[in-house]
């Protein structure tokens, strides 16, 4: 159970190659590896306690409403989250915007609650945040840091491309987060065949 | 029946509860923090306005008709010039734009880019000395104009290359917050 | 008058949701392989984006703020969108057996759709007032559908082109809505500023 939670969060069910969900903050955050690597903790954070307080109540929660419920419980960690960074990190506050409350409605939080916080015990619903968080948090290391690089030459803001290297300000514009996310879940499709 | 009475009830009981219990922590978690956001704010207000005006010792905030005015003293108490916020849409979102002016009103001290989220490598080149030092010492008393080419005119700036839309904004932002000031100093006076 | 038509412009082709916000996606991506499902999101979206920019403006202006409570905005306007999506179901099933059999499906997936949340955020921190927030909505939701549209057809075309096959399915989708946002950003000179 444990080693199928590592391996689908990952990698066979990783939530933004495979499952395609939380495609909005994924294109509209990656811009640069730093804002990636906020907007990933920020869901880790979120998922992880939206999961604790799902799993804890999931036997008194009534059927009909249960959604409901965990949208209020999502958008209250959420909340927290943007008032924490307005606090101590206005910069990334700024940058990350209104993406911050977005989390609400980012489809691998409220999945992860419904298909399995909701039917699972405390400690294992716990591992699967942290572990599906973290699938989530490489994939938006991996496609900012693409887009950071031809994009900037930068990464966290340093320069490792040299002067001559014209950069293809594309990729930090929209049309390069669909261009590089697409071509990335070909490659992971191409990587999963070979398997 | 019963049953489906006691369900109701239990469902209207647990969102209730439950929507109380984040209300709480919600009031909670924002007044602890509510001190340092507003601190946070003010800290890159004031920044900007030293980094504007060199001979600003001191600076006083006053609110008139809801909106913050700050005036500005020199180090033997003299009013030197007055500082305003002012924000629009730029090309990517919103801009927020700290500038002063004189205290004749007739002459802009220089503006400071407290926000923006335009393009990295573009539209964000706003931020740039080069480009804000333009504005040192324009008239307010006719509107700055944004040219694509060598400003031909008094009151003219030259747009960033490829960044005309974000340069734009910056002007209009500018004049819209220019009026403002003028208005609500003049209201003041009154 | 101008600046309605100025928001309307400027939501709908310059900013779109879709291409520039990244908002919507998930529905993008999965209502827009044929042309009929799309027609129907798309006017569901519409519908109930201009709903909700209404009713969330109302609440935000003559309850949140007076009251003081601005900080509990993310969850009031959740539990309103959501609750505004469920209403709007049961009214349309009721009343027009007709539009529902062409929205039915649609509707419960519009509630997770960020469009919707993301339109609400974004018009009250423009500080629009009640008309060019209902003028906002309204744009939105109907940038969506035309982007939704535009994709729909090209996706029912790519049906009939060999595509490689590590990119069927979301890769080429999320190319060609690459390309078409490449496009919409030749509309950003379309307003002087």
């Amino acid at each position: 159970m444990i080693g199928r939670i590592f391996k689908e969060g990952l990698w066979t069910n990783h939530p933004i190659f495979r499952q395609l969900l939380g495609m909005c903050p994924t294109l509209a955050v990656t811009t640069t590896v730093l804002n990636g690597i906020s907007m990933g903790l920020a869901v880790i954070f979120v998922l992880f306690f939206s999961s604790l307080v799902v799993s804890l109540l999931r036997k008194v929660v009534p059927h009909q409403v249960r959604i409901a419920v965990y949208t209020i419980i999502i958008a209250t960690f959420v909340t927290i989250v943007d008032i924490f960074l307005k606090a101590n990190f206005p910069q990334i506050s700024k940058a990350l915007g209104p993406y911050v409350p977005l989390i609400i409605v980012n489809c691998i939080i409220l999945g992860r609650c419904e298909a399995f916080a909701s039917k699972n015990r405390l400690s294992l619903a716990l591992l699967d945040a942290l572990v599906m968080g973290g699938g989530f948090f490489w994939g938006l290391v991996t496609l900012a840091s693409v887009r950071e690089i031809l994009g900037q030459g930068t990464i966290l803001g340093y320069k490792i491309l040299p002067p001559s290297f014209n950069p293809l300000i594309v990729m930090v514009l929209p049309p390069g987060a669909f261009l590089v996310l697409g071509t990335l879940v070909a490659i992971m499709n191409r990587l999963e065949r070979i398997k | 029946m019963k049953d489906s009475l006691k369900y109701n009830l239990r469902v209207i009981f647990v969102l209730t509860f439950i929507s109380l219990i984040c209300g709480f922590i919600l009031s909670f978690v924002f007044n602890s923090a509510k001190a340092k956001i507003k601190e946070n704010q003010k800290k890159d207000i004031y920044r900007a306005i030293y980094q504007i005006v060199d001979d600003c010792k001191n600076v006083e905030e006053k609110s008139i008709n809801e909106e913050t005015i700050y005036w500005l003293f020199n180090d033997k108490g003299e009013l030197i010039g007055y500082a305003y916020l002012s924000q629009g849409q730029g090309y990517q979102g919103k801009i927020k734009i700290l500038f002063a002016i004189d205290k004749s009103m007739e002459r802009l001290l220089g503006i400071e880019i407290i926000e923006n989220v335009e393009t990295p490598g573009l539209g964000s080149r706003i931020n740039e000395e080069s480009f804000k030092s333009q504005f040192k010492n324009l008239k307010t008393n006719v509107p700055v104009e944004c040219v694509k080419f060598f400003p031909q005119k008094k009151n003219q700036i030259q747009a960033i290359t490829s960044a005309t839309i974000s340069s734009r904004a910056v002007v209009g932002i500018l004049n819209k917050g220019i009026q403002n000031l003028k208005s609500l100093i003049e209201e003041n006076d009154r | 008058m101008k600046e309605l038509v100025l928001i309307f412009i400027s939501t709908v082709l310059i900013n779109n949701f879709v291409l520039t916000y990244f908002l919507g996606i998930c529905p993008f991506l999965g209502v827009s392989g044929r042309l009929s499902s799309a027609i129907g999101m798309g006017f569901s979206v519409i519908f109930v984006m201009t709903f909700a920019s209404s009713i969330v403006w109302l609440i935000y202006h003559l309850i949140l703020v007076k009251l003081n409570l601005v900080f509990l905005e993310y969850i009031v306007f959740i539990l309103v969108i959501a609750s505004l999506v469920q209403i709007v179901e049961m009214f349309v099933r009721k009343y027009s057996p007709s539009l529902y059999q062409a929205l039915g499906i649609y509707l419960p997936l519009i509630t997770t759709n960020c469009a919707i949340l993301g339109c609400a955020l974004f018009m009250v921190a423009r500080n629009y007032n009640f008309l060019e927030a209902v003028v906002y909505g309204f744009s939105a939701g109907l940038g969506f559908t035309v982007v939704l549209l535009v994709m729909a057809g090209i996706r029912e075309d790519l049906n009939y082109c060999e595509v490689p096959k590590v990119f069927r399915g979301a890769p080429i989708t999320l190319i060609t809505a690459g390309l078409l946002a490449l496009c919409f950003m030749g509309f950003s000179g379309l307003i002087r500023a």
